[in-house]
């Protein structure tokens, strides 16, 4: 039973750390290697809201807005010159990632953060005691994955946004300001992420450096679901599972690396991975 | 509805292109409110390219666009759309993935003024209404074709932009796109640059035509008795 549920929350923390990388590299077909700096950065949003001494969930809205911010003057000022030149792209945006790395060592300096976690307690399911935190994370994930799905197909946004992916000179000429969809889904996809920093904070440990672990399995989840939302879900429930069993039954040093190295394989036999299905 | 005098789209001394070529080099080229003026010519001789820069898709090296008497010169499409302009585009033209719904909508910046919208084009092509949720790409070359037109029919252009609209259509079907745009003309005097290489369907639309020959008109004039023959002349291989 614990197995099944480490799997299950295992899936939907991969989800939603993944959720923000993947909403960029949908509509903008960018990779975003300042993902893991987003991720970080909402992880100290909790280490300031702690020495404010308020509520660890307050640093929820504030990274969205953080996150958000920065994300748009990326956009502006990093990505936008770098569309058709996405290999450049990822250079920029993983330089970007250590400068933001460096600067939050500047302001908080490098040891790991103490801070207090976002829920406690455990939940009786099934008459085995869970996590109460990592059952809340399936919800969360659901929340976001739902939300993804209903924002691109029942909202104007998400038709405009389908529309720059499909045909970007069509949408253009039919008077979409391509521009601006780029932009917002670039502050959107920064601002998510962020608050998955925040969410990952009572799962990690918080130093400067913490998100460039998560970019790499991201980065593969993302690789392997191309802009599908179900084959997101599917990649991070296949590999989610794996990653606990292999960490379970094998070493959980090589259960860390398990993400990794699965989606590469399956972009080596498969290189559509979960695409299409 | 033909106003004498009026001129609806003044193109003067256009130059554009991609790369280091001049596609269009030098075009001038008058249409009179309310008129549909067929521009004939050969594959590659810069009709697409001239629509695609007088809608703002490519950037003009030199020359003016009037609308109206108020210059659009470098307009962007957003612009030109609000301002009254409509574009039928013939390369990639519909989303192929979406609906015929979403297809329609995305003509609109809302759906405040959708519905009154699709009525007027179902008036048209009845078979739309039926099929909504379709996706555009399923649909047969005719029909595709008819979307393409309805489309740019949503914002009840002042001034419509047509790229070989009948490329690939059944004869039957090519009359019901003559009848909608003839429909909007006698209604509403809608002014349209019709990019055509079908010369039958051309002249049985136009009011006046122009010949495109290697980025330059080479003749235009009236639909006259005479304007059959003298097309052909520049046509024939």
């Amino acid at each position: 039973m614990v197995l099944v549920l480490d799997s299950l929350t295992t899936a939907a923390v991969l989800f939603i750390v993944s959720s923000g990388l993947f909403m960029i590299f949908g509509v903008l077909q960018i990779i975003n290697f300042a993902h893991g700096a987003w991720l970080g950065l909402g992880a100290y949003a909790t280490v300031v809201t702690t020495a404010l001494g308020v509520s660890p969930w307050l640093a929820l809205p504030l990274a969205f807005v953080v996150g958000g911010v920065l994300g748009g003057l990326t956009e502006r000022l990093v990505v936008r010159p770098l569309y058709a030149r996405p290999l450049d792209a990822i250079l920029a945006t993983w330089g970007l990632g250590i400068v933001i790395g460096q600067l939050i060592t500047l302001a908080f300096g490098r040891d790991v953060q103490m801070i207090p976690v976002l829920m406690t307690g455990t939940v009786d399911v099934l008459g085995t005691a869970y996590s109460a935190y990592r059952l809340t994370a399936i919800a969360i994930a659901l929340a976001i994955g739902l939300g993804f799905v209903l924002a691109l197909e029942r909202t104007r946004l998400g038709l405009t946004a389908r529309a720059v992916i499909m045909n970007e000179a069509l949408a253009r000429a039919l008077g979409i300001n391509t521009a601006r969809v780029r932009l917002a889904t670039f502050m959107l996809g920064s601002a998510v992420a962020a608050c998955a920093g925040v969410l990952l904070t009572p799962l990690t440990s918080v130093d400067p450096n913490m998100g460039v672990i998560w970019l790499i399995g991201c980065f593969m989840l993302v690789m392997v679901s191309g802009s599908s939302v179900r084959a997101l879900a599917l990649a991070c429930i296949v590999f989610g599972t794996a990653q606990v069993a292999v960490g379970t039954y094998v070493s959980p040093i090589l259960g860390g690396m398990t993400v990794a190295v699965l989606c590469a394989l399956m972009l080596r036999l498969r290189p559509k991975g979960f695409a299409g299905v | 509805m033909r106003e004498a005098g009026r001129t609806k789209l003044a193109i003067a001394g256009l130059r554009s292109g991609y790369g280091a070529t001049d596609v269009i080099a030098g075009i001038s080229l008058e249409i009179p409110a309310g008129e549909i003026c067929a521009l004939m010519g050969k594959n590659g001789m810069g009709k697409t390219t001239l629509l695609k820069s007088v809608m703002g898709l490519l950037p003009l090296r030199e020359g003016r666009v009037g609308l109206d008497g108020e210059d659009i010169t470098g307009w962007t499409p957003a612009r030109l759309l609000a301002r009254g302009l409509g574009y039928a585009p013939q390369e990639l033209p519909l989303f192929q993935d979406l609906t015929i719904l979403d297809n329609l909508r995305l003509a609109l910046r809302d759906d405040r003024a959708l519905a009154p919208a699709l009525e007027r084009v179902f008036g048209y092509f009845p078979f739309l209404a039926e099929r909504l949720n379709q996706k555009a790409g399923t649909l047969s070359g005719g029909e595709q074709k008819m979307l393409i037109l309805s489309r740019s029919l949503m914002l009840q252009p002042d001034l419509l932009l047509v790229d070989e609209i009948s490329e690939g259509v059944q004869p039957s079907v090519v009359q019901r796109i003559a009848r909608a745009l003839l429909g909007e003309c006698e209604r509403r005097g809608m002014t349209v640059l019709l990019v055509e290489q079908n010369l039958g369907f051309a002249l049985s639309v136009a009011h006046r035509w122009a010949v495109l020959k290697l980025g330059h008109i080479q003749e235009s004039g009236e639909n006259d008795a005479a304007a059959h023959a003298r097309i052909m002349e520049h046509l024939k291989i």
